[in-house]
């Protein structure tokens, strides 16, 4: 509230004065919301009293004694529901990750596409946008899986490409990479390194002015630090790529199934089908909207001062474009991450099927179960979201 | 004598020959050339989309319509007459249940009359020439529920209830005057002297709706029978009606100046943001149960639509937070100098600019309400997906699996698009009017 003068404030105990009207809404707000929670929470305990249901995740700890279908984590049925919580939770971020990777690269590249000026080509364009973005994902999701996936031919049958991969009503093959070497791990470390360096703010690299220099010492010290082990660990990678003994092992076609190498479940796959190309369309317009919010006046002065094509794309398109595509770009990968839980349709075995579902049935535990899952989707959008303004920070225009 | 011929030479027009006609440049097929052929490029393009189209069409156009079959009792009989050909005789045989769901077949009437009803009460809104659209929309809102819920419940009502249908009925008999004044060319605006003139009619016709229904008490039917895209639409439309007040508080709430208010509704906003609906779903089945006294009866149709409605309600308190932004501050203020309070501002000001520029963005949040209403066959209200998985399961027509998930995604495509298309052109519509 902008008060015209601070002698004027006025003191009077009277509905007509702004602050004190001020402070009795939020009292009253704050009772309210006090009354609220009061009164669930006492049904709360009255029901899990009535039901003879203790409340605590004293449960967690106790035996799963279910199967999961496809896990990357060790797992076995003799373990605890908080294995099968981390069992959820790494299925559904490798699930998401590998939308975000198709959608975004899909997504790319029919924007571009949608750009053309063949009209042939723009219709095609546009019916592929409307066909996959006008139909709920659970019908396209369900689609994938019960008409294309499951329609495949027996295992006995297997489409193969090779040796190497076979694709039948079960699922997709692929060589699995059988190392002792901590290659994957050391990659994962890099690339977070790096991301991290990149996002730090540009103040505490710059060497230019000798003040911020010495009141930032230790952050300087601290970000050249993080710097070295980013060059420390790609060299160690070229080694371990080098050094370590990597086998590929082939899945082998037995009689009535195939064994070994990687195994991707039907249900993963018409997931990350499905939904890398819903998501896609969406995607697709972002890019298409960045690229046509470029001025045309900026193309052609780029022309105009000498600059090739490519120079053009790349100095001057390519930069004020992604400054529009990128936000709305990592927004939609957050909502990649929670459509994922859709998968739970088709049984592929994610953190809402495993923990919403199966071990909310087995123990009961409403509360707790929905508390735990419902935490993991705010920490991960709210990571993502922290992310997503550091960039955005970084890619704002640098004013002086 | 040679000057003389110089004269006349000069004098003589020789016109310079006429340019070759310019390739037949109007002609469809030149078009054709420069639009598809121009280039080596161009003209692959053309090829390989054309054959990428015939690719994808032929088998497609071969299995839905040329060995498809349209009647037939049982699946195996369609799998005799052809074996690879789309079994539409069983979509035909399921397709009552696919739009009204398990509804008792002698009261699907009352469906079709409820949507006759909503398609009149909507209609002033979209004619142009219309006046008084604010207030169609409100009574809509506020009224219109009151006539569903009477014909698609059925059963016996209290008196407010009772009330409640006859102001409906009375409603929905001037929209229908209006609209036939408007069509046969009678002006409406001026006075309304032909209302003022049906008041008593209109009373009566509210007490006689009101009092009628004592004598005429429809068959109940219970929620847990309804289904198919008719509970789609049901939980569509009252998810984006009821997301419309909470959004509107909830963004007050974001943009107020009071600390606690607006924290409070920033934490639930970003809160119902961060998850994703299904849980929001699985929560209202499973822990909602938790929250209210023993005594409750529940419902499970009822918990999900509060569910659907607080999850819409938070994304469209960002639609209308976006609207609030565009307002210009010299409003707000116009308004206070003239001595308005919060509310008068708003409501007088404020909010009917916004939500004027919010209407693209409402249609747009209704179509993907629409489309993740889907969800709820997950946690197994029968909408129309499930009805749809259900048929497979139906012991004549077993594992018909794609001929169903076909129908309801043109169903959903043809909503959708149209919808999406019809606020393209509203928002092209409010551009001009700018």
């Amino acid at each position: 509230m902008k008060s015209t003068s601070p002698q004027k404030t006025d003191t009077s105990w009277s509905w007509h004065n702004p602050v004190l009207r001020a402070w009795f809404y939020q009292c009253a707000t704050i009772i309210i919301v006090l009354l609220l929670v009061y009164y669930l929470g006492s049904n709360i305990i009255e029901n899990l009293r009535l039901m003879g249901l203790p409340f605590g995740f004293d449960f967690l700890s106790s035996t799963a004694s279910f199967d999961i279908g496809w896990t990357l984590i060790d797992y076995r049925p003799d373990m605890n529901y908080w294995r099968v919580y981390l069992v959820g939770i790494t299925n559904t971020l490798v699930l998401s990750l590998l939308i975000i990777v198709f959608a975004t690269v899909l997504g790319f590249l029919m924007g571009v596409v949608r750009l053309s000026k063949h009209p042939l080509v723009a219709i095609l364009a546009r019916a592929y946008v409307e066909i996959f973005r006008n139909i709920p994902l659970l019908i396209q999701i369900i689609f994938w899986f019960v008409v294309i996936f499951l329609e495949l031919p027996k295992p006995k049958h297997s489409f193969a490409i090779g040796e190497a991969f076979f694709l039948n009503n079960r699922g997709f093959y692929t060589p699995e990479l059988l190392t002792d070497s901590p290659l994957l791990m050391v990659l994962l470390a890099t690339v977070v390194v790096w991301v991290v360096y990149w996002l730090l703010p540009r103040g505490l690299k710059s060497t230019k002015s000798p003040q911020q220099q010495a009141t930032k010492s230790l952050a300087m010290l601290a970000t050249t630090g993080l710097k070295w082990l980013g060059y420390g660990l790609m060299l160690y990678v070229v080694f371990l790529i080098f050094s370590g003994n990597f086998e590929w092992v082939n899945p082998e076609k037995g009689r009535f199934n195939i064994e070994g190498g990687m195994f991707l479940p039907a249900a993963f796959c018409a997931a990350l089908i499905a939904m890398s190309v819903y998501r896609s369309v969406t995607i697709a317009e972002m890019v298409r909207a960045g690229i046509l919010s470029v001025d045309q006046g900026q193309k052609n002065a780029a022309q105009a001062i000498g600059f090739t094509q490519w120079q053009t794309l790349k100095l001057v398109l390519i930069p004020q474009s992604a400054r529009s595509i990128i936000p709305p770009l990592i927004n939609s990968w957050l909502t990649i991450v929670k459509e994922s839980s859709l998968a739970v349709a088709i049984g592929f075995p994610e953190l809402v099927s495993l923990f919403m579902q199966t071990s909310l049935n087995q123990t009961g535990r409403a509360i707790e179960v929905v508390l735990m899952v419902m935490a993991f989707y705010v920490v991960t959008s709210l990571l993502i979201s922290g992310v997503m303004n550091q960039v955005n920070k970084r890619m704002q225009i640098q004013e002086r | 004598m040679t000057q003389q011929s110089d004269h006349n030479k000069l004098k003589t027009f020789v016109p310079i020959p006429a340019r070759p006609a310019p390739g037949a440049s109007n002609s469809w097929l030149a078009h054709l050339r420069q639009q598809y052929f121009s280039t080596v490029l161009s003209s692959a393009l053309t090829v390989t989309t054309l054959f990428l189209f015939y690719l994808l069409m032929s088998p497609l156009v071969d299995w839905a319509l040329v060995k498809a079959v349209w009647s037939a009792a049982d699946r195996k009989e369609c799998y005799s007459v052809s074996p690879d050909g789309a079994c539409w005789a069983g979509v035909i045989h399921w397709f009552n249940n696919i739009i009204y769901g398990r509804y008792p077949s002698p009261e699907i009437w009352r469906i079709n009359l409820v949507f006759v009803a909503l398609v009149l009460w909507a209609s002033p809104i979209f004619i142009n020439r219309f006046p008084h659209k604010v207030m169609v929309f409100l009574s809509l809102w506020l009224a219109f529920p009151g006539l569903a819920s009477y014909l698609l419940l059925g059963g016996e009502h209290g008196l407010l209830t009772q009330l409640w249908f006859g102001i409906a009925c009375a409603i929905l008999t001037i929209i229908v005057l209006a609209l036939i004044w408007l069509v046969t060319g009678r002006e409406l605006a001026p006075g309304h002297s032909a209302l003022t003139r049906l008041k008593l009619p209109l009373l009566a016709l509210t007490i006689g709706a009101c009092l009628g229904q004592q004598w005429l008490i429809l068959e109940a039917v219970e929620t847990t029978r309804w289904g198919g895209l008719f509970l789609t639409l049901v939980i569509a439309s009252v998810a984006i009606m009821m997301a419309l007040p909470i959004g509107i508080l909830l963004a007050l709430g974001r943009r107020s100046e009071l600390p606690v208010i607006k924290y409070l509704a920033i934490t639930f906003i970003e809160l119902v943001r961060s998850v994703p609906l299904i849980t929001v779903l699985f929560m209202a089945v499973t822990m909602l149960p938790f929250f209210l006294p023993n005594s409750v009866e529940l419902d499970k149709l009822g918990q999900v639509l509060v569910a659907i409605s607080l999850f819409a309600g938070a994304y469209m308190a960002e639609n209308v937070r976006g609207g609030l932004q565009a307002i210009a501050v010299g409003q707000t203020e116009a308004a206070k100098s003239l001595g308005m309070n919060y509310w008068q501002n708003m409501i007088f000001i404020v909010l009917p600019q916004a939500l004027r520029l919010m209407i693209p963005n409402i249609v747009t949040s209704f179509i993907s309400t629409l489309k993740d209403t889907t969800l709820v066959s997950i946690i197994g209200l029968f909408d129309i997906l499930l009805m749809a998985k259900n048929m497979a399961i139906d012991k004549k027509w077993l594992d018909l699996h794609t001929e169903p998930l076909v129908l309801i995604a043109s169903i959903f495509f043809v909503l959708c698009y149209g919808m999406s298309q019809y606020s393209l052109y509203l928002e092209r519509k409010l551009q001009w009017s700018h």
